[in-house]
């Protein structure tokens, strides 16, 4: 066991730091075709790197200065893309792989819909089939980069007469074909931009553009929602970006707030949990460095990770008082460092009642850890096996008692 | 760079595993009106002694077996993960002290007999008011007499006490902190049983009136940090095995017993408990074995990762095995069921070490003394 990481000397991080230095600002062109903004994937695309050298070329890419390519383009590259190994077409991965890795086409994913976020599998967004093309009208939500996407990774229904998981397929869709509607959400920030409304009249995709087969759009969108790059230097309060308890402890010391008592020991009970969190953050990467399963285990993390951040941000804005409700004021003073999107403490805060929600709400990872790693008895779903068309009719849609 | 446990620590886990759930039985205490007495401590530790338990991290140049942290941390948290009532952590703290105090001569003199199964230890820290961390209390004095060193004073809360042979003192001497070896069979020593409410231990009072005592060689600042942060593991490892027992315990309750024509662990207000019960299982061991690698390959590090460990492992037991209680409802409430061992040995380890928020408090000041630890990463 050891919990140190690669050292200042390794012979990867000297070469890489050496091929920075010569290309200094490389594009993500450049970056791509070195295998450097998809690592972990096999070659070509990647360089096939273990958790180490994931987390090596992580370290030295922002020592450089460079936008990790996953925060440019995640929904491809975090996401969805590597999915295109296993069930694109060749012609498929030709035409979207390259410029999804060079950042040059950016992805979103289409598949919450104003009545399936947790339950996405009772998505009503219908894809017919219409000669060498589908028909698709619907209504997705919560589409983050969807304003400035070109690709959407978009979940349909293709047969409504099997059960709600069975008839479900994944396309990729260009977000310029006529009959697509894309409408920014203002969240309770007041900010525009994170998440986009993206509505869907008569649009025709082209059947090439369907990812695996019909009815396979379930498991595709389950493997998209669970393949996450390793990443460790992620203990952010949102999702991993942003202020960390660590900068919270820092920036409190920094104020002099941490002279009330109160503040101070909830401010360390956060230390505590953050180390920790970093912790367990190691040992996912262990486990992928020794080929055992980690999935689960992704869920135990957020599960404290999530309510865990919103404290952390939480306890920076009350130690402000009042002044913590005028708009943009300086929460606490916070050193140089890489953190990602959401890297100001207001903004982090105002936005932080969305962490418990987005990437499966805190209820939902309840369940995934109690069901799958405890083993407790699974959620009833009266409308699992029920053709769809009868299951959006019927009496399970209406909230019978099972 | 790897943070999985080896085979060979997951191997030693198993088996300390299997031997204490064969060898540890809690029902003489499961009877109303049990006291730690019931408990069969002598012969548990016994067999304890063949296994080598008592010499786990001396070293093998005075006859231990040399084993690192981690593997105590694999066998403490077994023996906290089955409340096994056995003088484990008084020969344990007795032995870190001897390990951080003595002299080469002293080491083999009084480690020794512990490796060869022949002697058990206790270490005496605390006060009345259960201050005893680190500062040398003036509630113990020593003097030099024509026979030699002695000891007057008394110490509370000192555990396994009444079964030691020889017990470790702490006590101020010409300016500074010293620690000191008693025969607890000397003239001079009085032990006393404590009713100390975790019947799975052995809770003592120690009075020592002109006891004759040996001076340990070192003294000084670093001799208690280093004990103390050994400390923290031991009690962390046992409370993150205990809190691993109690989730155990409670998800099987909860698969078997039915309401409403369910079983409970179907319901949402149960299965969510349990779940957050299983993330801070998981929290405290990976925070146990943090410490235990950071005393074994970082000792920089240790103090605040021992800290860490024992304050978060701590709570985190007090609160599952409360929540315990409650999934269980009422039957969970009586002396019959193991439930409130492990409820007592939960809040006798947030204590018995300085409160978590003490703890707390403690690092708060190692980090401002050394910022860098706040680096963003």
């Amino acid at each position: 066991m050891d919990f140190n990481l690669p050292a200042e000397d390794d012979t990867r991080r000297l070469e890489l730091r050496a091929w920075l230095d010569a290309n200094p600002n490389p594009s993500y062109r450049l970056l791509f075709e070195r295998g450097l903004t998809a690592p972990h994937w096999p070659r070509p695309w990647g360089l096939a790197a273990d958790p180490e050298l994931q987390l090596i070329i992580d370290d030295e890419l922002a020592r450089a200065g460079i936008r990790s390519p996953n925060h440019i383009n995640p929904a491809a590259i975090n996401n969805c893309a590597q999915s295109l190994l296993k069930f694109g077409t060749e012609a498929q991965q030709r035409r979207f792989l390259p410029p999804a890795l060079a950042c040059e086409e950016i992805w979103c994913m289409l598949f919450s819909e104003p009545s399936a976020g947790s339950d996405v599998g009772a998505l009503k967004t219908s894809a017919r089939r219409d000669g060498d093309a589908y028909v698709v009208n619907g209504h997705k939500i919560w589409t983050s980069l969807a304003d400035r996407a070109q690709i959407g990774v978009l979940v349909a229904r293709t047969d409504p007469s099997l059960p709600k998981h069975k008839g479900l397929s994944v396309f990729l869709v260009d977000l310029d074909a006529p009959g697509i509607r894309i409408e920014p959400i203002v969240d309770m920030t007041g900010e525009k931009g994170e998440y986009c409304e993206v509505l869907f009249e008569d649009v025709r995709i082209a059947a090439d553009r369907r990812l695996g087969e019909e009815g396979e759009g379930w498991k595709i969108a389950m493997l998209q929602l669970q393949t996450e790059r390793v990443a460790l230097s992620k203990p952010g309060a949102i999702w991993g970006s942003g202020p960390s308890a660590r900068d919270l402890v820092d920036g409190l010391i920094e104020s002099g707030r941490i002279a009330d008592p109160v503040i101070a020991d909830e401010a360390m009970r956060l230390f505590v949990e953050g180390e920790i969190l970093r912790l367990l953050a190691f040992r996912s990467l262990s486990d992928r460095m020794h080929a055992r399963p980690s999935g689960p285990e992704g869920a135990i993390r957020k599960m404290v990770a999530a309510p865990h951040g919103q404290r952390v941000l939480e306890l920076a804005k009350r130690s402000q008082g009042p002044a913590g409700l005028v708009k943009d004021r300086d929460v606490l003073p916070m050193r140089k460092g890489q953190r990602g999107p959401y890297s100001n403490w207001d903004t982090a805060f105002w936005f932080s009642p969305g962490v418990t929600l987005g990437v499966g709400t805190q209820e939902i990872l309840k369940n995934v850890v109690a069901e799958r790693l405890l083993g407790l008895p699974r959620e009833k779903d009266p409308s699992a096996k029920l053709p769809w068309r009868e299951a959006m009719n019927g009496p399970a849609s209406r909230g019978t008692p099972d | 760079m790897d943070f999985a446990l080896t085979a060979e620590h997951e191997m030693l886990r198993e088996a300390a595993r299997d031997f204490l759930e064969s060898e540890v039985d809690l029902a003489p205490l499961l009877v109303p009106g049990a006291t730690v007495e019931q408990a069969a401590r002598s012969a548990l530790w016994a067999k304890m002694s063949d296994l080598g338990w008592p010499s786990l991290i001396v070293p093998e140049t005075f006859g231990g077996l040399g084993m690192s942290h981690v593997d105590l941390a694999m066998i403490v948290g077994e023996a906290g993960r089955t409340l096994a009532p056995a003088p484990l952590f008084g020969t344990l703290a007795g032995t870190f002290a001897i390990l951080a105090a003595g002299s080469d001569a002293q080491k083999d003199e009084f480690l020794a007999p512990v490796a060869a199964g022949a002697c058990r230890l206790a270490l005496a820290l605390a006060d009345v008011a259960g201050r005893g961390i680190g500062t040398p209390l003036e509630d113990v004095r020593a003097e030099q007499t024509a026979q030699g060193m002695c000891l007057t004073g008394i110490r509370r809360f000192a555990v396994d006490a009444a079964s030691a042979d020889r017990i470790v003192i702490c006590a101020p001497w010409e300016g500074e902190s010293r620690w000191f070896v008693v025969d607890a069979a000397a003239a001079g020593v009085t032990i006393e049983r404590v009713e100390w409410r975790d019947i799975t231990r052995e809770v003592c009072t120690v009075v020592l009136d002109s006891a004759p005592a040996v001076m340990l060689d070192r003294g000084g600042e670093a001799v208690w940090p280093a004990i103390r942060d050994r400390l923290y593991l031991v009690l962390a490892a046992e409370s993150a095995g205990g809190l691993h027992a109690v989730l155990d315990d409670t998800v099987a309750y909860a698969k078997e017993r039915v309401a409403f024509g369910r079983p409970i662990g179907a319901f949402q207000a149960i299965k969510h408990q349990l779940a957050e019960m299983k993330g801070q299982a998981e929290c405290a061991s990976a925070a146990i074995l943090y410490a235990a690698w950071a005393l074994d390959e970082n000792p920089a590090r240790a103090p605040v990762a021992a800290a860490m460990a024992q304050s978060y492992a701590s709570e985190a037991y007090c609160e599952a095995a409360h929540r315990s209680i409650q999934i269980f409802g009422a039957i969970g409430f009586t002396w019959e069921m193991r439930n409130h061992l492990f409820f007592k040995r939960a809040r006798a380890n947030a204590a018995l070490l300085g409160a978590p928020a003490q703890l707390r408090s403690d690092m708060l000041a190692a980090l401002v003394a050394h910022r860098a630890m706040l680096a963003p990463a």
